[in-house]
């Protein structure tokens, strides 16, 4: 079903991300573009930790023992991958005994699909070797905003809540956050998070990411540093008519048109936006919209760069080399890519496994498809902004007693079990048999499977490090890991990276129509000046005095 | 249709008013729903015959207590209650939280809603100043109104029509042939509804496509047009839901008498005409209570539809007032800002309803409710 949201918006690349990352098992979602927005108390209040503070709350890091040799290692920091499969006898076991008690929990959770039925062999395979009782409420993720609003202000909330980055920064949910849930620090700051060695061996940039309103709340799903939107290009297609992927922004724009054939519906891209922003180096969203120039911070609206991207863009609308659907943004841009109807897509690393496998095994043998490498746009070396240690937490309400927190983090530490360990195998695939069968030395989901391990619930109240695993799709991990580890050299990390910043309440919704407005002005609508003069606005109505925000909290930060 | 749009006969005046005892309905509406008004008329007056009745009994002046009304009526009145208690609990008390447009409101000031709202400063009409000032607000408006006159103008005949074309079709089973096939389109979502348009009228559509094979221009494309926009989507309402809307004048047709339709056959009357004298009068209630609803609901031109369609052609063209207060008020979190749309919206299509009404009145119809 077509996303009812509409258009290619960065929360439904990101949603399709996490559904498809946690689906597939692999760690975590692989979301860049987002991550991170806002999250502590207003002004330069109480919400706000120094580096010194955050080094105290932050739990210490250490390595799991059962980490697994990746066939491919990460290099300069980018993930490992697996291609093998590894029996379930060759498994580590990091959690050896269930907790005692089968303690009662329940659980809000966004799901992408249809929920399981209460009682089904997966939970209960998972409750019996955690020691929990869970109670799952389960909403759809594409409402999942909503609900949430409605659920946090309410009185009565879940012992545990999911909170995805791209539904934190709304409305009041860092407000929400910050009342609502437990401080972890008092369990798992410093070496007392040794009792739980899983969540000991999540790297401690996700736990940076996790620190809001001055407290360690969050349990993290941890991202990689670059994935969150990757433009991808038909392989099969592009071989057999002897192309290769463009390496500047006008090759891009004439191949683009030389490839456009709409009489026999072939369009060369679908929204390119995304990608424009890497193209031409546009900073990313905020917090981490900032860049110092002549001792002065300039936000991304205010950049060059911004307006030239938008530009470009706009010419690949005028050209006609978007399909008109994406101009509509209507349907499914992934169905229109598997189609052959468009060539070139940009969207979130997570759906490259899932589309994949989808196509080959659902009678498309010869589907290929790879990511393209990102370049500047007058073909030099990209500029790639790294994002957040994590981009989606799970909370725990205040509200719980001592021993409810504790089987609670024991659930978290069960869910965090590193690739190659059984509890990790059992939370991704359930039991073999049952719910998997192994065929040709890889696991194939059966039915059951699909429709209770695969639709992603422990997954979401906390992940180990991200790692590349489909020893289904080995071709998938290749090229995911060559195209990080290519990329991995241009990432820089923004100014303000890698933690939550709130801003102050009424200057929070200032860039809120932007997004829509550069719909407009790369669809032809409005003119460039209209964006020119909307930044003009942005700047008096709240953008000057945010940045005199922004700039005491660096100061306060370097000095 | 409301409740109080069931035509009751009123009471007899005096027995001598009530002369042969068969009050005509008020509003059209056939003889025979509701109990005959004749044979309460003819209890009353055996009663009053009774010797020993005090003289300033109300029934004498014409009217019936309380006790007696409620004795004539508790059947009813059972059976509405549970819809009064829903919408008591559901309607009307809600509306109490309203005032949180006139504080600066976050359920996060406290615990629960009263402890928030202590804690929540005053706002005074700081939400009322800003939605004035904001154009995006009056874009909003400007477009709803649009939208909603199109619909007024365009939209509401069409059911009318279309119930009296089905209505002369003789062959019964054509006609719930035709009945089933226009109703249909109701049931789909609007995401499909839309879907099916983009298919059809969209840049990659089956139009298009023909065009560009046919080696006609480039660029058919109507879903991303900002100024056809609003022709757009009403013919998207059309399509979707005029035939739902015969349903209520089908009904209304059934139950004209048919013997006013042979004598006005006998007295040389044509079909036109039959139409014209026939028909048309016996719609008109009904057709002046949906006006007046429709009018009374011109604020809310619906929300899927135009959510769904607002990257297509952008907020300029699409965003209505109930997109508005969804992305300004639910998705930013900004509730009291919402609150106080919601209000000035409440208000000013209450007075749309009233206004209605009142013309309703002037024509001689009875509207959404009855003087007393």
């Amino acid at each position: 079903m077509p996303n009812t949201r509409s258009a290619p918006s960065r929360r439904s690349f990101l949603a399709s991300t996490a559904v498809a990352a946690a689906a597939v098992g692999s760690a975590g979602p692989l979301l860049t573009a987002c991550s991170s927005d806002g999250g502590s108390g207003d002004g330069g209040g109480p919400g706000r930790v120094s580096e010194k503070e955050a080094e105290q709350i932050l739990p210490a890091y250490q390595a799991s023992e059962f980490a697994v040799q990746p066939d491919i290692p990460g290099q300069s920091g980018s993930s490992p991958g697996y291609t093998s499969y590894i029996e379930v006898a060759d498994l580590g076991v990091s959690v050896p005994e269930p907790l005692a008690g089968g303690t009662a929990l329940s659980a809000m959770t966004p799901l992408w699909g249809t929920a399981p039925k209460k009682g089904n062999p997966y939970w209960t395979a998972m409750d019996e070797a955690i020691g929990t009782a869970m109670t799952w409420q389960i909403q759809d993720g594409n409402t999942y905003g909503d609900k949430l609003g409605a659920v946090l202000a309410g009185s009565d909330i879940p012992d545990l809540v999911c909170i995805p980055g791209w539904e934190y920064n709304k409305g009041q949910i860092p407000k929400a956050v910050e009342q609502r849930f437990a401080d972890l620090g008092p369990y798992l700051s410093g070496d007392k998070v040794l009792k739980y060695p899983n969540l000991a061996a999540i790297p401690t940039a996700a736990w940076k990411a996790s620190i809001f309103g001055g407290a360690l709340r969050g349990l993290p799903m941890p991202q990689q540093v670059i994935g969150g939107v990757v433009p991808f290009y038909r392989e099969d297609i592009f071989e057999q008519n002897g192309w290769t992927p463009p390496t500047s922004a006008d090759e891009f724009l004439a191949f683009a048109k030389e490839i456009t054939d709409a009489g026999s519906k072939r369009w060369a891209c679908e929204d390119f936006k995304w990608s424009a922003w890497v193209y031409f180096g546009v900073l990313p969203e905020k917090p981490m919209c900032w860049r110092e120039e002549g001792g002065k911070l300039v936000h991304r609206y205010e950049t060059d760069a911004y307006l030239e991207a938008l530009e470009w863009t706009r010419k690949l609308y005028e050209a006609g080399v978007v399909h008109p659907d994406a101009v509509a943004a209507a349907g499914d841009a992934t169905a229109r890519f598997t189609a052959g109807e468009s060539l070139m897509m940009n969207t979130g690393s997570g759906v490259w496994h899932g589309t994949v496998s989808e196509q080959l095994t659902g009678g498309n043998p010869d589907f290929r498809m790879n990511a393209m490498d990102f370049f500047r746009h007058d073909g030099g070396d990209p500029v790639l902004y790294a994002g957040n240690g994590a981009g989606i937490w799970t909370f725990l309400s205040k509200d719980l007693p001592e021993e409810k927190i504790l089987a609670a983090l024991e659930l978290a530490n069960f869910c965090a079990a590193p690739y190659g360990t059984y509890e990790n195998r059992l939370r991704d695939y359930g039991v073999e048999g049952t719910h998997y069968t192994v065929e040709n030395g890889v696991p194939v989901r059966t039915p059951d499977g699909e429709a209770q391990a695969a639709q992603v619930t422990y997954g979401f109240i906390a992940s180990p490090e991200v790692a590349i695993a489909h020893p289904d799709q080995p071709k998938v991990v290749e090229d995911k890991c060559a195209w990080e580890q290519r990329m991995m050299p241009f990432v820089q990390e923004p100014l303000f990276y890698g933690r939550q910043i709130q801003e102050p309440d009424h200057l929070a919704n200032l860039s809120d129509p932007f997004e829509a407005l550069e719909d407009d002005v790369v669809r032809g609508r409005k003119s460039l000046s209209d964006m020119q003069n909307a930044v003009a606005e942005w700047r008096r109505t709240g953008g000057d005095e945010l940045r005199d925000w922004y700039q005491k909290l660096l100061d306060e930060e370097t000095a | 249709m409301s409740q109080s749009t069931v035509p009751r006969p009123r009471p007899p005046r005096t027995p001598e008013e009530d002369g042969g005892g068969t009050a005509p309905p008020r509003t059209g509406r056939p003889a025979g729903d509701g109990p005959p008004p004749a044979r309460r008329g003819r209890l009353l007056r055996r009663r009053d015959r009774r010797p020993g009745l005090p003289k300033d009994d109300p029934r004498l002046r014409g009217g019936v207590t309380l006790r007696h009304r409620f004795r004539r009526d508790w059947a009813l009145i059972v059976m509405t209650m549970p819809v009064v208690l829903g919408l008591l609990i559901f309607a009307y008390i809600p509306i109490a939280g309203n005032v949180i447009a006139f504080y600066h409101f976050s359920p996060y000031n406290g615990e629960g809603f009263f402890d928030s709202l202590a804690n929540s400063a005053s706002a005074g009409t700081y939400y009322f100043e800003r939605m004035w000032n904001d154009s995006y607000f009056r874009a909003a408006l400007e477009n709803t109104l649009v939208f909603s006159f199109l619909q007024l103008v365009l939209f509401f005949p069409i059911p009318i029509a279309l119930a009296l074309l089905i209505n002369s079709f003789l062959h019964s089973k054509v006609r719930a042939w035709s009945q089933a096939v226009l109703y249909l389109p109701h049931f789909f979502s609007w995401v499909l509804v839309i879907t099916v348009f983009q298919q059809i009228f969209g840049g990659a559509g089956l139009i298009a496509q023909a065009g560009r094979n046919a080696g006609f221009a480039e660029g058919f494309d109507l879903m991303t047009d900002p100024a056809f926009f609003k022709w757009l989507v009403t013919a998207q309402l059309i399509w979707k839901d005029a035939g739902w809307g015969i349903i209520v004048f089908l009904a209304a047709l059934s139950a004209v008498n048919t013997e006013l339709y042979e004598s006005a056959a006998v007295d040389g009357a044509g079909r036109w005409r039959r139409m014209w004298h026939v028909t048309l009068p016996a719609l008109r209630p009904v057709i002046a209570l949906l006006l007046v609803l429709q009018v009374g609901n011109m604020l809310s031109v619906g929300m899927e539809q135009y959510l769904i369609q607002r990257t297509a052609v952008g907020p300029g063209a699409s965003e209505v007032l109930d997109t508005y207060v969804w992305f300004v008020g639910i998705e930013r979190g900004q509730f009291s800002y919402a609150a106080a749309v919601g209000i000035v919206k409440g208000i000013f299509s209450l007075c749309l309803v009233l206004a209605a009404n009142r013309v309703a009145h002037a024509m001689g119809e009875a509207g959404v409710y009855k003087r007393s």
